[in-house]
């Protein structure tokens, strides 16, 4: 009995290493086999506590078309389908509760649907950035935002999950831009 | 008493011994009757070096914030695993000391451990940008926590733990369909502390301080799962009062140890919750309108299982409270129930509940007067605001003019002061009759 508190201790320090690892393995899976997804964004904002300083990246798009006759049910998953336009941006074309068989999906929350349309939260909404380039990244990100061709968000998707890869400015990777600035 | 009374008694001892105020067999029967520890460390020594784990983690968060640009993203992954393992170590060599490590080197390798844990899932987060979903952050962590505070009896990973999961199940008033996602898993993650109830055989009866995170924690997060246990909280929200009554009840009679049921009152957190929130609640209660609303409330949740749930458990802690003879939280406790008895009128129920209800604490008021004068334990004071407060809530809901009120306001008023004058005069009686 004595080796039984050891045993719990060695089980515990698993899975405290368990848990990130799986988060690890998951979100390296998205970024190398993943498929790449632009959108176009809208609003930043600026900090997390527990984090540190991020720009918060929300979609223009937070509407989804609910087919003929669904209603959604409120703070339920889903799934919305991406279809890719002809400027390259993506948009979320449907949505459905059954995992679709082809094509790129991501995993969401649906808030409330109204007027034949679901509103729902995208898996990603921040973007970390170093504390020193942050209050550049603010500048850049204000200046920018109503820019006609707007501030796009490059995303991974893999299998339902999103990691948000880049933000990009006329193709040009936001981190380069703020650098550039920062000279 | 408490442990720093026993403290307090044993400073006193040799000095009341060397002036004759006791003899040297009394001062060894005394010293037996109420032992005191001091071979483990002082308070003080445990806070600070739970303390200083909280600034090592807080450190690391901040380190974690500031976002290391220039490094690739394994490197940044070393720098989230690298603290962890270190505070796995350090846990693992103080596990294995067993009582030969100090008490404040345990509690301070299960904090940092646990804000280590919590860091690390933190940066990794950062690193792929993932969404602030902050609720399943902080669960994950409290669970993944959760085992030092059984294995290393950690009280600072014990109230991190009910910070948590107190805070997560008040995140938010929108009921969530999934049971688990929701305050409704809180009973659950309360049980995970079971070692550190009170009343449990522990090696030494719990701080009080502790006692009291876990009362206030479970007051807030058993309400919270009762709010998510109705369908439309808004729309029911008499149910949920109701629910939380019963709550109230089961927390009161929660069964204890023959020792603590002796011990001063504010060593009963659950206790002085209950009271507080059952008391106020009662008189409400008395009010003429609120019969209506009491039996739709009661007629609501009984279709509820967690409502059925709740009445045997405190049912079954009556029955214990009963062999113990704790009349007084007995009497309290039932409050919970009074308006259920109303149901036996039939239709005529919403107009009983109130009659009950002031009949109820009317008995409660008179009883806690009268067992003072009968020699017993009681607290005629409070009996006697008792029983003001019921005239006046009854005054404030009668049809009578202002005048008529604020005469038999001033009327209470006096009558409450010779009360006192007449309680004050009967103790110094007793005292006379004592020397």
């Amino acid at each position: 009995m004595k080796s039984l508190p050891l045993i719990i201790f060695a089980i515990t320090a698993l899975a405290q290493w368990a848990v990130p690892l799986s988060q690890i393995w998951t979100y390296e899976g998205v970024l190398t086999k993943g498929t790449l997804i632009r959108v176009k964004c809208a609003a930043p904002d600026p900090y997390d506590p527990l984090r540190g300083r991020y720009l918060a990246v929300r979609p223009e798009q937070t509407n989804v078309p609910l087919p003929e006759g669904m209603e959604a049910p409120e703070e339920q998953m889903g799934y919305v389908s991406l279809t890719t336009g002809a400027d390259g941006l993506a948009t979320l074309s449907s949505l459905s509760f059954t995992k679709p068989a082809s094509g790129d999906y991501l995993h969401v929350r649906v808030h409330s649907s109204y007027d034949k349309q679901a509103s729902i939260d995208w898996p990603f909404e921040r973007y970390y950035l170093n504390e020193e380039l942050a209050p550049e990244a603010d500048e850049w990100f204000a200046e920018n935002i109503r820019n006609t061709k707007g501030i796009i968000a490059e995303v991974k998707v893999l299998n339902g999950k999103a990691v948000l890869a880049d933000l990009t400015l006329d193709g040009k990777p936001f981190r380069e831009i703020l650098k550039d600035r920062v000279k | 008493m408490s442990a720093p009374n026993h403290r307090w008694l044993h400073t006193q001892l040799p000095e009341w011994e060397r002036e004759g105020l006791i003899t040297a067999e009394n001062a060894v029967k005394l010293r037996q009757r109420h032992p005191h520890d001091d071979s483990g460390p002082g308070i003080a020594q445990v806070a600070m070096g739970v303390l200083g784990a909280l600034l090592i983690g807080v450190g690391l968060i901040a380190i974690i914030g500031y976002n290391w640009d220039h490094f690739n993203r394994p490197v940044r992954l070393m720098f989230a695993f690298a603290p962890l393992l270190g505070a796995q170590a350090a846990s693992w060599w103080a596990l294995k000391q067993g009582d030969a490590c100090a008490r404040w080197i345990r509690e301070t390798a299960a904090f940092f451990q646990a804000m280590a844990a919590g860091a690390c899932i933190a940066i990794v987060s950062q690193i792929y940008n993932l969404g602030g979903d902050w609720p399943q952050f902080v669960l994950a962590w409290a669970l993944l926590s959760l085992p030092l505070a059984w294995l290393m009896r950690s009280y600072g990973v014990v109230i991190f733990y009910l910070v948590c999961i107190t805070v997560w199940s008040l995140r938010d008033d929108v009921r969530h369909p999934v049971w688990y996602e929701s305050a409704r898993a809180y009973p659950l993650l309360l049980l995970g502390l079971f070692p550190f109830w009170p009343g449990w055989k522990f090696d030494k009866p719990l701080s009080t301080t502790l006692r009291w995170a876990i009362a206030l924690s479970a007051s807030m997060g058993l309400a919270a799962a009762a709010y998510q246990m109705i369908e439309h909280p808004w729309s029911d929200f008499e149910a949920v009062v109701w629910l939380w009554s019963l709550t109230a009840a089961a927390m009161i009679l929660l069964p204890i140890s023959e020792a603590a049921i002796h011990a001063p009152t504010r060593s009963k957190p659950q206790v002085v919750l209950g009271f507080l929130y059952l008391l106020p609640l009662g008189v409400i209660g008395t009010s003429l309108s609120a019969g209506h609303e009491t039996i739709e409330a009661i007629s609501i949740a009984g279709k509820l299982s967690w409502t059925w749930v709740l009445i045997i458990v405190t049912g079954a802690f009556a029955v214990h409270a009963i062999l113990r003879r704790r009349w007084a939280v007995l009497s309290v406790a039932s409050l919970a129930v009074t308006p259920a008895l109303a149901l036996a009128a039939g239709e005529n129920a919403p107009h009983v509940v109130p009659w009950l209800m002031l009949v109820h604490l009317s008995l409660i008021g008179l009883a806690l007067i009268a067992l003072e004068f009968l020699d017993r334990k009681g607290a005629p004071r409070l009996g006697a605001a008792l029983l003001s407060v019921l005239i006046m809530a009854r005054l404030f809901d009668s049809d009578l003019s202002l005048l008529l009120k604020g005469l038999a306001f001033i009327l209470v008023g006096v009558a409450f002061l010779v009360f006192n004058i007449v309680l004050s005069r009967h103790h110094k009686k007793q005292k006379e009759k004592v020397s």
